[in-house]
């Protein structure tokens, strides 16, 4: 990209190599041609890749899906093992300690007011 | 292992409903507690219990559909009934508070001088931040529309930036709207029609930033490759939530900011 001064505008603005600013002028010796833009470079060759390139991430979804339907009765939701396991339990534990605290602060706001 | 002889989905006991109705008992009774008592715990235990339900139990939903292979057609017909149906009763959600507007907006009291606006209130301009967060709005129902074509073209990138713009015009509507009320030169508390207004308003903009919540996760889901181009029912509700979302909008902004201004 080349860029020349525009008196319009008082900024820089895009131009063509001929157009360019530069106080010694252009040198002859470089090519007017900017090298061919490249906007992305597959990280595999196309052979490897097959008919897309992969974008953001490779698909792991059928590895999951081989994960999730091993039958070992497990329900889905501790499917995974370790985190699941810690997670249900502080839920459940928020749940039942939820209930109990609720319990007593209704029970305490039922009390009539001491006058 | 039994195999089922059956298309629909026999879901594995779950503790989720359960702790989604404490959470809600802890919501309300919190709310109560916090009226009389100026304790904010037990109201935030109970969101903080909601959001893990939420968490939770979609993540299984996802598990289930995605990983396990549950969501069939018949299984999927279900899906959109219900979500069909969610949507419809959040229409008399807000049917309600058009309604309240209506009753106040069209037979204005002497208290209110008579008059629509009452007296005294400086409305604010239909033509200034409202008409653009209209175009903002009726912008990212093209995007999502775009995105939903993406996906069924099975063209990754585009359904990834076309999401991504239509949550970013969500997310801008939001802040438009956040300073707006910020701006605004009456409350909550001015009359009938800082009421109307802000209620209504107001909870559009909470189903606003649910429904970009939501899109944000079909988002991640996408990043995921969990859609494909003949399966993707997760973004399609997301897509219907948000269409509401901006019908609602172009009601309230025709009523309130519009006509009744």
């Amino acid at each position: 990209m080349y860029y020349k001064f525009s008196g319009f505008t008082q900024k820089l603005t895009g131009a063509a190599p001929t157009a360019a600013y530069n106080p010694q002028g252009l040198k002859l010796s470089l090519p007017a041609e900017s090298p061919t833009m490249i906007f992305a470079t597959p990280t595999k060759l196309v052979s490897e890749a097959g008919s897309t390139v992969e974008y953001l991430g490779t698909n792991k979804v059928p590895d999951l899906q081989k994960f999730f339907q091993t039958s070992d009765g497990v329900p889905v939701h501790l499917k995974r093992g370790y985190p699941d396991r810690l997670l249900y339990r502080t839920t459940m534990a928020l749940t039942v300690g939820g209930v109990v605290y609720c319990l007593v602060a209704l029970y305490i706001a039922a009390q009539p007011k001491k006058k | 292992m039994a195999h089922q002889a059956h298309a629909y989905h026999m879901v594995d006991p779950s503790p989720w409903p359960l702790t989604g109705a404490v959470s809600a008992l802890l919501m309300t009774s919190g709310l109560a507690i916090w009226m009389h008592f100026h304790s904010t715990t037990l109201m935030s235990l109970g969101l903080v219990l909601l959001l893990l339900t939420m968490y939770q139990w979609w993540r299984d939903i996802i598990r289930e559909g995605t990983f396990q292979g549950h969501h069939t057609p018949p299984v999927q017909k279900g899906l959109r009934y219900g979500m069909i149906l969610f949507i419809t009763s959040e229409v008399f959600f807000f049917l309600g508070f058009f309604w309240a507007f209506y009753h106040s907006s069209l037979a204005p009291t002497p208290e209110l001088g008579g008059c629509w606006p009452p007296t005294g209130i400086t409305t604010l301009n239909p033509f200034e931040v409202p008409l653009l967060n209209t175009a903002v709005l009726l912008a990212s129902g093209v995007t999502v529309t775009w995105a939903h074509h993406s996906i069924m073209e099975g063209q990754r990138k585009q359904a990834l930036q076309s999401l991504a713009l239509t949550i970013l015009l969500g997310f801008y509507f939001t802040a438009l709207q956040a300073m707006e009320y910020y701006e605004a030169p009456f409350t909550i508390a001015d009359g009938v029609y800082g009421s109307t207004f802000f209620v209504a308003t107001g909870f559009h903009g909470l189903h606003v930033i649910i429904g970009s919540t939501f899109l944000t996760v079909c988002l991640l889901r996408q990043m995921l490759h969990h859609f494909t181009s003949e399966h993707h029912f997760g973004f399609e509700a997301a897509a219907w939530y948000w269409h509401f979302v901006d019908v609602v909008w172009l009601f309230l902004y025709i009523s309130i900011y519009w006509w009744g201004s």
